[in-house]
């Protein structure tokens, strides 16, 4: 266990080698392979998310997907503990829900996977995470380095308002001193188009971020948070905030992606963890009792006849 | 009250409603009270500013633009004076102290509220606070007697190798005693006493950053500096532009440490390095006492006080204009 005092929220490592061993081999196949039952997206078929022909001259990166494993992880905030003996899969190239009632841990589970967890004053965890099979707490790699392999979309949008939409999309290669060969401009709109956001912004990428609907705002997120070419993208309820339409869009952003990236993504929403994900985990805490997984596998036999009769019961809209 | 219409609100008419407000007595009285204080300060602000002008009305009548254009002070003498001099004086101690002032403060306050850990980060802010209360005389003192002496080498240095630049060009540059009582001198006084004012205000803005934008860079693998320059900084422009302001305008009003410090000189001039400078606040601490008896230099000495007020006001005006116009994303909650 990490006593609080191990972990400075203030610390940060600056600087990352400039040349990073290549990402380890993907972790073993998923606890929970859920072969069988594919999920047939919806596809709508306005402008905005139509599927693009090939673009010749834009490159798409092949799959960089790499699995995050959690294994027994506890999580405290001083002395309340928020999370006990934690284990989750999360495969390569897939959708994980973390779904379960509000003070359950899941948003705390998902901080820990990038080490944004530590941030809190008072924090602690214990466990193990390791994104293709490298701990990210214990292991060579800055946090910095760590936190961009393993980006993250938030509850609220958050794009920088004093930056225009473009320079919002390219601001992490910036903040992580990554070098990629393609120029800004491609990068912009590559990542715009997989954000689903490029044909309502094209004609204006030079206003500020902060110019756009909440919607829009969560897109350009998006869009920003896959800039930097992550393994995992983590998603803390990014329709909360949303209308239906932003979130149906959010939703087929989350199906693209999940070809070339692993997908964390809390939620609410029954429906929605139905639609987007593969797999699935139920979050519980019981009354001054740390939140733990009740259960756990692919999403279909967990909403249609789940082991344990209280994930039943939530699925099914019984409490929570 | 009366009985509810019963007929359609639709007859009463497409008209604004006149909104009347009942308040109850607690919040009458909390409102007087607090009115009232309102109007006291504008009050006191327009007695100081009604005095001074009216003191030094007949002065500034009897010398018209000559008040303005010259340079000399002779009042107490029965010959010319003006702020033509100690006014451009002013600013550039003014100004070498907040060159030096906003970046020792801008560093300092970003530590307090990013690098600087919990238990430091609280004492360190009560003795920025301290700082910030301790008599300017104390600032003079120390200034006088422990930095000059250590100060007139920088001086020197600077005009041996940076003597090509107008600021730091000093004639007869040779022996030490050139370098004393200086704009230069006087200034990295009156910067000490502008550092903790200016920290105080920045530290305020720098830590209302937004969280979630801070939190946004981080999870892009910003570093801290990342986040500083990326979300820190954009949003405390305000801040830090209304600190600078805030301590300029202490700057231009400090007065002991500056009468301590310089040696009378009457001609503005770009050198900032040789001896000899003044102020107009130093300028009416030094010839107040020959000047009570006086009534026209006395006045003069009024007059000269009202530029300096009306200059202060104009600097804190602007300030706060900044201050409240804050930063340009802040539409952007939702």
């Amino acid at each position: 266990m990490t006593s609080p005092s191990e972990l400075d929220p203030f610390e940060t490592h600056t600087g990352r080698p400039r040349s990073m061993p290549a990402p380890p081999p993907p972790s073993p196949p998923p606890a929970f392979d859920n072969t069988e039952a594919a999920p047939v997206y919806a596809r709508f078929t306005d402008t905005d998310t139509m599927t693009l022909p090939p673009d010749p001259f834009i490159a798409r990166p092949a799959s960089r997907s790499a699995g995050i494993t959690a294994q027994n992880v506890s999580a405290w905030f001083g002395d309340h503990k928020v999370l006990e003996r934690v284990s989750l899969d999360m495969a390569p190239n897939r959708v994980t829900a973390l779904i379960g009632p509000s003070g359950c841990g899941k948003s705390t589970f998902l901080r820990i996977l990038n080490r944004m967890h530590e941030l809190v004053h008072g924090a602690a965890l214990a466990g193990v995470v390791e994104l293709g099979g490298t701990d990210i707490y214990r292991g060579n790699l800055p946090v910095t380095e760590t936190r961009r392999r393993i980006g993250m979309v938030f509850q609220k949008p958050n794009p920088f308002p004093t930056m225009t939409i473009a320079e919002n999309v390219v601001s992490g290669l910036k903040l992580s001193g990554m070098k990629s060969t393609r120029s800004y401009a491609e990068i912009v709109e590559d990542c715009l188009v997989q954000a689903g956001l490029w044909n309502e912004v094209r004609n204006r990428l030079a206003a500020p971020g902060g110019s756009l609907s909440g919607g829009q705002q969560q897109r350009l997120c998006i869009a920003r948070a896959l800039a930097v070419e992550p393994h995992v993208l983590l998603m803390d309820e990014p329709c909360s905030a949303l209308d239906p339409t932003s979130t149906r869009r959010i939703e087929e952003t989350i199906a693209e992606i999940c070809e070339r990236i692993t997908v964390v993504i809390v939620t609410h929403n029954m429906q929605q963890a139905q639609r987007v994900s593969q797999s699935c985990a139920f979050f519980l805490a019981g009354e001054n009792e740390p939140g733990r997984i009740v259960e756990s596998g692919p999403t279909e036999r967990l909403f249609s006849e789940p082991e344990d009769t209280r994930t039943l019961d939530y699925v099914r809209g019984r409490f929570g | 009250m009366t009985v509810l219409d019963a007929r359609p609100i639709a007859d009463a008419g497409d008209v604004p409603l006149r909104v009347v407000v009942r308040r109850n007595p607690a919040d009458r009285v909390y409102r007087g009270v607090a009115r009232g204080g309102g109007v006291a300060t504008l009050t006191l602000m327009g007695f100081i500013g009604g005095f001074l002008l009216l003191r030094s009305f007949h002065v500034l009548n009897a010398r018209g633009f000559a008040f303005l254009t010259e340079k000399r002070w002779l009042a107490a003498q029965n010959g010319p004076f003006g702020i033509a001099a100690v006014l451009p004086l002013t600013f550039e101690i003014a100004i070498v102290a907040i060159v030096i002032a906003v970046p020792v403060a801008t560093v300092a306050a970003l530590f307090l509220t990013e690098y600087a850990p919990r238990r430091v980060r609280r004492l360190l802010t009560s003795l920025v606070d301290l700082l910030a209360a301790v008599p300017s005389l104390i600032y003079g003192l120390w200034g006088l007697f422990y930095l000059q002496p250590h100060l007139v080498h920088v001086s020197k240095w600077l005009s041996d190798h940076l003597g090509f630049i107008p600021f730091f060009h000093v004639q007869n540059g040779t022996a030490l005693s050139a370098f004393t009582s200086s704009t230069f001198i006087a200034g990295v006084v009156v910067s000490l006493m502008v550092v903790p004012v200016c920290t105080t205000v920045m530290r305020e803005v720098f830590a209302q950053a937004p969280q979630g934008e801070k939190e946004g860079a981080l999870a892009l693998g910003a570093t801290k500096w990342g986040v500083v320059r990326t979300v820190v900084l954009p949003f405390g422009r305000g801040g830090m532009i209304g600190g600078t302001m805030l301590g300029l305008g202490r700057a231009l009003g400090e007065t002991i440490a500056v009468t301590f410090i310089i040696s009378p000189f009457f001609q503005p001039r770009a050198s900032i390095l040789a001896n000899g400078t003044h102020s107009i606040s130093a300028l009416i601490a030094l010839n107040f006492s020959e000047s009570v008896s006086n009534p026209t230099a006395r006045d003069g000495l009024i007059a000269a006080g009202l530029a300096l007020f009306v200059v202060t006001l104009g600097v804190n005006a602007i300030a706060s204009t900044i201050v409240a116009r804050s930063r340009s994303g802040a539409s952007t909650e939702i």
